[in-house]
């Protein structure tokens, strides 16, 4: 059965509220971020600002260079939270088949609708503009993946220093001839490294790689390729899936070979406790419940759990708990096939002090964490690491966050 | 053996010794409770290799014996009794003691008392003697400070030091300290300390009664163990091993804020408080606001929020010199102090949000508290 997709994307959205606050703010270059002086980061910035070039995730120092007016905005986190709620809202009472990406997005199944998708589209652009005074844009398809790079496109077609509120539809069928004649860095997947590589064998348009045989591509970049060259046909199979109150966040590897090291099983764990960590920062969570997940070579899995008497959202804390129900419960030796962490339980941040405990190395710590947190922000994940990680020999096969 | 006893004594001094029998024991033999005649008197005894505690009833001997039998069975049965005469009559031949009161009639089937292990008691070690409402009132102003989860072992005891002028007593969980002293009339020969577990001395609180002028404590030498002999009651324990952290110097000077209120006026206010603050962690906000005229009283306000019930809001007078503070404290650890303040007046002193606050009752120096806020927010 032909799927019908939707992508939603809320355009500037911190901007969009921002303006509901203060209208005053609305036409002007402005940006959401912290100050230059603070090495504040631009979060979203609004369509007269980008007519100067600044964009979102830019040094606040670069935007203010660029556009001497800009006006700095902080952020209102609990207004955006409280408006992207009411989007979701909207979303939910069309299908219960909603899978929200982040604050801004959603994925839309509508097959089961009878009502032509482009319609739709319309109808629910028509109701957020209308009820919420929101723009976003929208891109319809029959699969993920093509519905959000036609909402890309549609949104980059609209011109001028306004909002694009643009609909974006690829008809079944087209969705080949839609993606051929588009840029490599257009796919997904396609980061720069891999970019290079594929402009070096001469592919520079996602027909290229379409055309490029199958086999060569999964030859030179292993699973990486193979999904690469499907994505480039079009094709993109994965389901919406439904998105609940996150209850708990986690990560898991499974090693291509199974591991008895000690020392490799402990780098993994601190690898996999801090992934979690910025997720739960990311997310604004705290969490109380760390647990760990082991697999045996013979696919027995233990998972084990502890309470923390405060709830956490630092790599360090949800390491040092990891670390002790791994030691508890680890026979050394023991091949090990997958690792597991995660934290649960979330409540508000508080925090008994100790007695014995030194307050002003623990604000430091803080401090360094934020740092490095926006040094990720802007340069990606891999721009700083561990120490212990760097030596990590290349055997790790990341899964998908579960 | 065959004896007699008077219920109402046979019950009390069950329920003494029965508190040391473990609730999973790890022989048969320590689910049950000796009996033995001992010199005129009928001795009770149950332990659980930690903590052992032997209790002496006045009886009527006809014959010595001794015998252990389930102490939960006879316990139970006892306290069905009427208060009478109650007779033991053991049968050694099959170990089943006749237990008679009244009309009722109960043959329980015992373990030779051979089987149960050796509960020490007071001899002639070292020791040192205390009036018993004085340790009691050490023991329950320090034991609730001591930790109840086995994060780190040595908090579940308190630390005990005993001088030839004085004995100490303070127990800490991490977040919070109380430290005790008293002076002794007839102290160590020489300076010693222990960890004896709280448990042990949780115990000892509610055993020791108005009979008991007089508690000796004997550290017995190089056997890690403490037994404190009252009038008709032995209880001996095993103390913990290891180093109990420095307490001294986590203990503030100086203060920027010092408070004086009526202990029960604040003791009122933190259970109002505390009805909310159970769905945030315990968390209330203390806010300490000086007198802005030499005429009015200074203000501690505490307040706790529920998102989901609502807030409470509690006003207290006070005397406060100093300046202006807001803290966030677990309000169940006011409770505790507070309860255990027998004067009328407290004292508080603090040094801002994040450090050690430490509670005094007004006009004495040998009880100090300390505890730690709370941190809210990122």
């Amino acid at each position: 059965m032909t799927r019908k997709i939707l992508h939603l994307d809320l355009d500037a959205f911190f901007c969009a509220v921002e303006i509901q606050l203060n209208p005053a703010l609305d036409g002007k270059p402005f940006a959401v971020g912290g100050r230059p002086e603070e090495r504040g980061v631009v979060a979203s910035c609004s369509y007269p600002a980008r007519q100067f070039g600044v964009r979102s995730a830019m040094p606040m120092s670069k935007a203010v260079r660029l556009c001497p007016e800009l006006i700095i905005v902080p952020h209102s986190f609990p207004a955006y939270h409280e408006a992207s709620g009411k989007v979701m809202d909207i979303l939910n009472n069309l299908t219960p088949s909603v899978e929200q990406i982040s604050i801004d997005e959603a994925f839309l199944d509508v097959s089961l609708l009878a009502e032509d998708p482009g319609a739709i589209a319309h109808r629910l652009q028509a109701a957020i503009n209308d009820q919420l005074n929101l723009p976003c844009s929208l891109g319809v398809a029959t699969n993920k993946l093509l519905a959000k790079i036609a909402n890309n496109i549609g949104k980059g077609a609209a011109r001028g220093g306004h909002p694009p509120n643009a609909i974006q539809i690829v008809p079944p069928g087209q969705e080949a001839a839609f993606l051929a004649p588009l840029p490599i860095t257009q796919l997904w997947g396609v980061g720069p490294r891999t970019a290079e590589r594929l402009e070096a064998l001469g592919m520079h348009t996602i027909g290229d790689i379409a055309r490029w045989p199958q086999e060569d591509l999964a030859r030179r970049f292993g699973k990486h390729g193979e999904a690469i060259a499907l994505h480039a046909r079009g094709l993109d199979d994965r389901p919406v899936e439904v998105t609940h109150e996150i209850k708990s966040i986690s990560q898991e590897t499974t090693f291509t070979h199974d591991v008895s090291d000690a020392q490799l099983l402990r780098r993994t764990l601190r690898a996999l406790a801090d992934g979690v960590g910025r997720r739960l920062r990311q997310s604004a969570l705290t969490g109380k419940t760390v647990h760990i997940k082991l697999r045996w070579d013979d696919f027995t899995t233990l998972t084990r759990q502890i309470t923390l008497d405060h709830p956490t959202d630092q790599d360090d804390e949800i390491y040092a708990a990891a670390l002790r129900l791994f030691d508890q419960h680890w026979p050394p030796g023991r091949a090990v096939r997958l690792l597991g962490v995660g934290v649960s339980g979330f409540e508000e941040p508080h925090r008994q002090l100790g007695l014995w405990e030194d307050t002003g190395s623990r604000a430091e710590q803080r401090r360094l964490q934020a740092t490095l947190d926006s040094l990720r922000d802007r340069f990606g994940d891999s721009a700083i690491q561990r120490g212990s990680t760097l030596r990590k020999p290349r055997k790790r096969r990341p899964q998908r966050p579960t | 053996m065959k004896v007699s006893v008077l219920q109402e004594n046979l019950a009390k001094g069950l329920s003494i010794v029965g508190r040391a029998v473990p609730t999973r024991p790890t022989m048969q033999v320590l689910a049950n409770v000796l009996l033995e005649t001992e010199e005129g008197r009928l001795k009770l005894a149950a332990t659980n290799l930690e903590l052992g505690i032997t209790a002496w009833i006045g009886a009527k001997i006809e014959e010595d014996g001794a015998i252990t039998i389930p102490a939960r069975t006879f316990i139970d049965l006892v306290n069905t009794l009427s208060r009478e005469r109650v007779d033991l009559d053991l049968n050694v031949r099959s170990q089943t003691l006749r237990v008679h009161c009244g009309a009722t009639n109960s043959n329980i089937k015992g373990i030779d008392s051979n089987e149960f292990p050796l509960i020490p008691q007071a001899g002639d070690d070292p020791g040192i003697a205390i009036p018993g409402a004085v340790l009691r009132e050490m023991i329950t102003q320090t034991v609730f400070s001591a930790a109840t989860d086995d994060n780190r072992p040595i908090l579940t005891g308190v630390y005990t030091r005993v001088t030839p002028e004085k004995i100490i007593m303070a127990a800490a969980d991490g977040y919070r300290l109380s430290v005790r002293t008293a002076p002794l009339e007839i102290g160590a020969p020489q300076s010693l300390e222990m960890i004896i577990p709280a448990r042990t001395l949780s115990e000892m609180a509610r055993i020791i009664s108005d009979e008991d002028e007089e508690v000796l404590v004997s550290i017995p030498r190089g056997r890690n163990q403490v037994i404190f002999h009252l009038k008709n009651v032995d209880v001996a324990s095993t103390l913990l091993d290891g180093k109990f952290p420095d307490y001294d110097a986590i203990i503030p000077k100086s203060f920027s804020t010092s408070t004086v209120a009526y202990t029960a006026d604040l003791l009122t206010a933190c259970k109002r408080a505390d009805i909310f603050a159970r769905d945030v962690n315990n968390n209330a906000k203390v806010t300490i606001t000086p007198a802005d005229s030499p005429s009015a009283p200074g203000l501690v306000r505490l307040s706790a929020t529920s998102t989901e019930r609502g807030d409470a809001d509690a006003i207290v007078d006070a005397t406060i010199q100093g300046d202006v503070q807001e803290i966030s404290f677990n309000v169940r650890y006011l409770i505790d102090v507070l309860n255990v303040v027998k004067e009328e007046q407290v004292l508080l002193q603090s040094n801002g949000p994040t450090a050690p606050g430490v509670i005094r009752p007004v006009g004495r120096d040998d009880f100090t508290h300390v505890i730690m806020p709370m941190s809210v927010g990122r």
